[in-house]
This record gives C-alpha cells, sequence and structure tokens, in this order.
C-alpha cells in the first residue's frame, strides 16, 4: 500500500515535473517569439552596430556578442515568422479576406529577412572569400578558398591587365584576362572587369585593385647584370656596395608640381621615384625614366627597365548566395505589397 | 559656361525656396489667401529652377544626376518639395509649407556650402559607379529620402502644435511608403554591392547607418498603432528618423569614409575611392 502511494507520488511528480518543463519551453518560446523582444533585438543591433562602426571600425562585425545579436535575431524572427504563418492559414486559407495582399506582403517581407539571415550564417560556416593578388603570366591556386569537395585543384592564370581611360586620363575601367585552370588544364577564359565578375561552377573572381611591380636591372662593380621585380618599397642591395636603393613608387604621369602624386593613371610621363641610402643615412633621391641608367656606386648601375602589372582579385564561393538572392526578391516584394497596397483595419493581426 | 549657369541658377533655387518658405509662414499666421497663393507660386517657380539644374547636368554629364552627393541633392530636395505641393493640391493642404521649403532651403545651402566642387563640375562616372544599379539604387533613396523630409516637416508641424496639424495617417502613410523605397534601395545596393565588391553586405559606414535609419522606421511602423492616442511621441520618432536619415547623407560622408566615399584619390589604387 505504502509502495504504490510513493509510486502514485513518484509518478506525480515526474508528471508536474514535466508540465513545469513543458510551460517553461512554452514561456521561452512566447518570449523569443514576440514582435516585442524582436524590436528589442533591432533596438540593441541598431546601437551596437552604430556605436561598434565608430569605436571599432574594422571588427566589430566580428565579435562575438554582436554574431549572438544576430543570431537571436535570427531566432526571433523565425519564430514570428512561423507564428505568422500559422495566423495567416487560420485566417486566410479558406476565404479570401480584405487585407490579404497586404498580410501576405507582410509575411513574405519577414521570410525575405529570415532566408537573407540563413544565407548569411551558410556563408560564414561553408563559404570563402580571399584577395589574392596575380602578377602578368602568374598562376595562382585558389582551391582553398572553395570549400567544397572539389578534388582537381583549381587556379587562376593572368593573361594581361589593361586600364580603359576618359578623355581626361581617368580610369575608365580596368579588365583582367584570365584563365581559369582546373588540374592545370584551361577550364575557361574570362575577361572581368568591376562590376563584371567571373562565375564559373560556385566560383566568383571580383576585380578589386591593382599595382605595378617595378622592373630593375642592377650591374655590379665586375659588369655583371641581374634582373627582377620588386614591389613598390621594396630595396634593393647590390652586391659590390654598402649603398642600397629603395624603389620608392612608380609615378605613370609625373608632374614635379605634383610631387608623388601622379596626375592622372594613365602613363603620359612616367617616372619611378627611388632614393639611396648607405649605412641608414639618405644619400639622394631621384626621378628617372625607364631606362636612364643610375650610378649608385663606382661602376654599380640600376636601370628601372619597366612595371608589369598585377591585379588584385576577390576569390569568393558563397553557397549561401541563392538563398539571400531568394530571401532579397522576397523581401521587396513583401514591403511593396504590405506598405504601398491599400490600409486594411478588418483583418489586422491582434 | 553651363556650369557658371548652374551655380547662378542654384543660389536662385535657394532664394526662392526661402521665400516661398516665409510666405507660407506669414500665411499659416494671418490664414491670408493671396499670401498662400504667393507661396504656392514660389514653390513652383523653385520646383522648375531646381528641374532645370537637373536637366541641365544630365546634358553636360550625359548621364542622369545620380553619381554624386551634389547630385542626389539637388534630386532628392526637388522630389520633396513635388511631393508637398501634390499633397496640398491633393487635400487641400498649406499647414507644414514654411517648413518643407524651409528644410528644402537649408538643404541647398548645406550642398552649396559642402559640396561646392561637384556642383560645378561633370566628372566621369569611375567604374564603380558603371552598373544599371545606379539607377534604381539611388533613385529609390531619393524617393525615400524626400518622403521621410516631408514627413519630418509634416511632423514637425504637428509638435509645434500649429493650426491645420496633418492627421497621423497621413504621415504613417508617407513614412510607410518611404520605408518601402529605403528598403528597395537598401537590396538592390546590396545586389549591386555583390557584383562590384564581391560581398552584398560589409557593415561599410553608409550600409551601418542606412541599416540604423531603417530600424528607425521599421520600430515607428510596429509600434504606430500603439502610439495612436499618442500622435506627440509619434511625430517626435518620425523627426528622430529624419536625423538620422541627414546623418546618413552628410554625417557619413564627411566624418566616416568608407566604400561609398566616390572621391578621385590617384595613387591609392584600391578601384572604389
Amino acid at each position: 500500500m505504502t509502495a504504490g502511494l510513493n509510486r502514485l507520488s513518484r509518478e506525480r511528480q515526474h508528471f508536474f515535473s514535466e508540465r513545469d518543463y513543458m510551460d517553461s519551453m512554452k514561456k521561452i518560446y512566447h518570449f523569443i517569439s514576440t514582435m516585442k523582444t524582436g524590436l528589442m533585438l533591432l533596438v540593441l543591433l541598431g546601437l551596437a552596430a552604430a556605436m561598434g562602426r565608430v569605436i571599432f571600425p574594422d571588427s566589430f562585425s566580428h565579435a562575438i556578442l554582436f554574431k549572438m545579436l544576430l543570431l537571436l535575431l535570427l531566432i526571433n524572427m523565425t519564430c514570428c515568422t512561423i507564428n505568422r504563418i500559422i495566423w495567416f492559414k487560420s485566417v486566410f486559407i479558406y476565404k479570401r479576406r480584405k487585407g490579404f495582399l497586404k498580410q501576405f506582403g507582410i509575411l513574405l517581407l519577414h521570410a525575405g529577412i529570415v532566408l537573407i539571415m540563413i544565407g548569411g550564417v551558410i556563408f560564414s560556416c561553408y563559404g570563402g572569400s580571399e584577395q589574392i593578388q596575380i602578377v602578368k603570366h602568374e598562376t595562382k591556386d585558389i582551391s582553398h578558398v572553395i570549400k567544397t569537395n572539389q578534388v582537381k585543384p583549381i587556379s587562376m592564370h593572368l593573361d594581361d591587365f589593361k586600364i580603359e581611360f576618359n578623355d581626361d586620363g581617368s580610369a575608365s575601367q580596368y579588365y583582367s584576362f584570365l584563365t581559369l585552370l582546373e588540374d592545370g588544364q584551361t577550364k575557361e577564359k574570362a575577361v572581368i572587369s568591376v562590376n563584371h565578375p567571373l562565375n564559373c561552377g560556385g566560383v566568383k573572381a571580383y576585380q578589386m585593385s591593382f599595382g605595378y611591380k617595378v622592373k630593375v636591372k642592377h650591374i655590379n662593380s665586375e659588369g655583371m647584370e641581374t634582373e627582377d621585380l620588386f614591389n613598390e618599397g621594396d630595396v634593393l642591395k647590390i652586391p659590390g656596395t654598402e649603398r642600397v636603393v629603395k624603389i620608392f613608387r612608380y609615378i605613370p604621369n609625373f608632374d614635379p608640381a605634383h610631387g608623388m602624386t601622379s596626375i592622372t593613371m594613365r602613363s603620359d610621363n612616367p617616372r619611378i621615384i627611388f632614393s639611396v641610402y648607405e649605412n641608414n643615412n639618405l644619400l639622394g633621391v631621384g626621378a628617372v625614366e625607364f631606362g636612364e641608367r643610375v650610378e649608385i656606386d663606382n661602376n654599380v648601375f640600376a636601370v628601372f627597365t619597366g612595371v608589369e602589372p598585377y591585379t588584385v582579385l576577390c576569390v569568393k564561393s558563397d553557397p549561401g548566395l541563392p538563398m539571400v538572392l531568394s530571401g532579397g526578391v522576397m523581401f521587396m516584394l513583401g514591403v511593396c505589397l504590405a506598405l504601398l497596397t491599400s490600409h486594411s483595419k478588418k483583418a489586422v493581426r491582434k | 559656361m553651363m556650369m557658371a549657369l548652374i551655380d547662378e541658377i542654384i543660389y536662385a533655387v535657394l532664394a526662392v525656396y526661402a521665400f516661398g518658405s516665409v510666405l507660407y509662414f506669414r500665411g499659416a499666421r494671418t490664414g491670408q489667401k493671396k499670401v498662400f497663393q504667393a507661396a504656392f507660386i514660389m514653390a513652383i517657380t523653385g520646383v522648375v529652377l531646381n528641374l532645370l539644374v537637373l536637366i541641365i547636368r544630365t546634358i553636360i554629364a550625359g548621364r542622369l544626376p545620380l553619381s554624386n552627393g551634389a547630385e542626389f541633392l539637388l534630386l532628392f530636395t526637388w522630389i520633396t518639395v513635388v511631393f508637398y505641393l501634390i499633397l496640398q493640391k491633393k487635400i487641400q493642404y498649406k499647414g507644414a509649407g514654411g517648413l518643407v521649403l524651409l528644410m528644402a532651403a537649408l538643404l541647398i545651402l548645406a550642398g552649396a556650402v559642402l559640396m561646392k566642387e561637384q556642383f560645378g563640375t561633370a566628372m566621369p562616372l569611375m567604374p564603380a559607379l558603371k552598373s544599371p544599379w545606379l539607377c534604381v539604387h539611388v533613385l529609390t533613396a531619393a524617393l525615400a529620402y524626400a518622403g521621410f523630409a516631408l514627413a519630418a516637416g509634416l511632423a514637425l508641424w504637428c509638435v509645434w502644435g500649429k493650426s491645420q496639424a496633418i492627421g497621423n495617417s497621413i504621415i504613417y502613410s508617407i513614412v510607410a511608403s518611404g520605408f518601402a523605397m529605403l528598403s528597395l534601395s537598401i537590396v538592390f545596393g546590396a545586389i549591386w554591392a555583390e557584383q562590384a565588391w564581391g560581398t552584398y553586405w560589409s557593415w561599410d559606414p553608409k550600409e551601418t547607418w542606412a541599416l540604423v535609419t531603417w530600424i528607425i522606421y521599421a520600430l515607428y511602423l510596429h509600434l504606430h498603432k500603439k502610439m495612436e492616442s499618442q500622435e506627440r511621441q509619434a511625430s517626435i520618432m518620425v523627426i528622430a528618423g529624419f536625423v538620422f536619415v541627414l546623418f546618413t547623407f552628410f554625417g557619413v560622408n564627411y566624418l566616416l569614409p568608407g566604400l561609398h566615399s566616390y572621391g578621385v584619390v590617384l595613387n591609392n589604387l584600391n578601384l572604389f575611392g
């Protein structure tokens, strides 16, 4: 008898604890899914973004707290959207009432935001993006950017880089002539420019920037000639002398009145700005034309023979992009239906 | 020659809007019909001159005037006043005309002071701006900003407690339309950014502050029903929203440079300014 009562008491306890648990879960779900919580999260997100942009401009969007805030907003928006779908079905499924378009628009725009955010999460988990620099005639491996089950290595070869100019010498467009290679074999040839990225089998490449490497021929005291490529800012050490040459900058259109600044990007009057040092003491600064022979020390010469362009591309794979795009379209359609159709008071959701 | 003419017309636009504003204020104080008529004529004259500047810039540059801060300012001011005049004609409302034209005059003045060099020149488009998305992104932004400016003018008139205050439902409708345009502008911008920069959202200052502005108006739209009995608070929120719009336009351009700062910087070889 006592044993039976004890068992009954244990079962009742278990039943109540399960019910308490369900009640708590319902309360948590209710709290997470309310509009009030969503608005609070939006305010927090706005504050965090505005303050973060000013205080930590480069890193605030990578902070764990900021990501947590976005995740909470995603959960809230997802729950809100599910609630809204249930309500929408119960009100509009059997009868098309007034306000259908408006409420459908509200549903679409919330669902669109959820899709955009999920697309963002997919990119951060499975996507990748990297800026790569390729000098003309160079090949760079990009396999590590594409986080898929790609077995064959993928690389990019820069065939050429060109700038198109306006009449005033300003840049009109930048072109990278590329060959996409799979396992060393040509897969596709493409020309990419700003606003016209390459899109090939999940790989996207965007024209981001460019620059020049400087070709320098140096002749040591024994008359031996060597030619190398240097970055702007590199230091050239020539055997047989204590003096070093700093290749400061390539100026495509030089004018002494503008100093180190090029008048335009078009190479109308190209110069290389360089400086010579001995034991860290500056001996002089010069601006020379291509092919001009500069005596660095007794019988030691440097000749700046030309420049080789390089392109900077952003290579990206984003499996979440189709979802983001669908979300964007849904969001736009939803916004137009919800806010630009006439207001109906009959089917306003409580 | 044509560019010098633009400068002259801009100052004329500024003067006409300012004078029209004074007349609207006077009309609201005295209630004289003739003063309102004169104010309306000034507003129409301002709109025509403002449009003339936009047309001349279009002819000189050979493209729509949407590519720099000055052009955007001229367009958004023009749309704001046009919206107000439509509202005035549609519902026979003359109340906030003084405030709306005053805002238009102040915007033109701010442009003439801060963007003087942009008003008088028409540079070729930089590569990043050569996209069909430029037109829809900037046009929707200008429509949104104009809607918010008009709503803020009407809300300020309500808060001021002047006679013939407009109903909150009209302000709500204007804000809702502005919000829809801002949302479209943000999405068009994101699609364009994905093509040009390889990322649809990069937390660039302009994007961040556009999002903050979007959040303010989203709050207003969500809370509007609850604030029906508190018209004053709702109006203050609309005014606050427009302060954020102004910061997104002027503040971000001058204080927080980023990918949207379309200046010509030679030797900095990033292609986006």
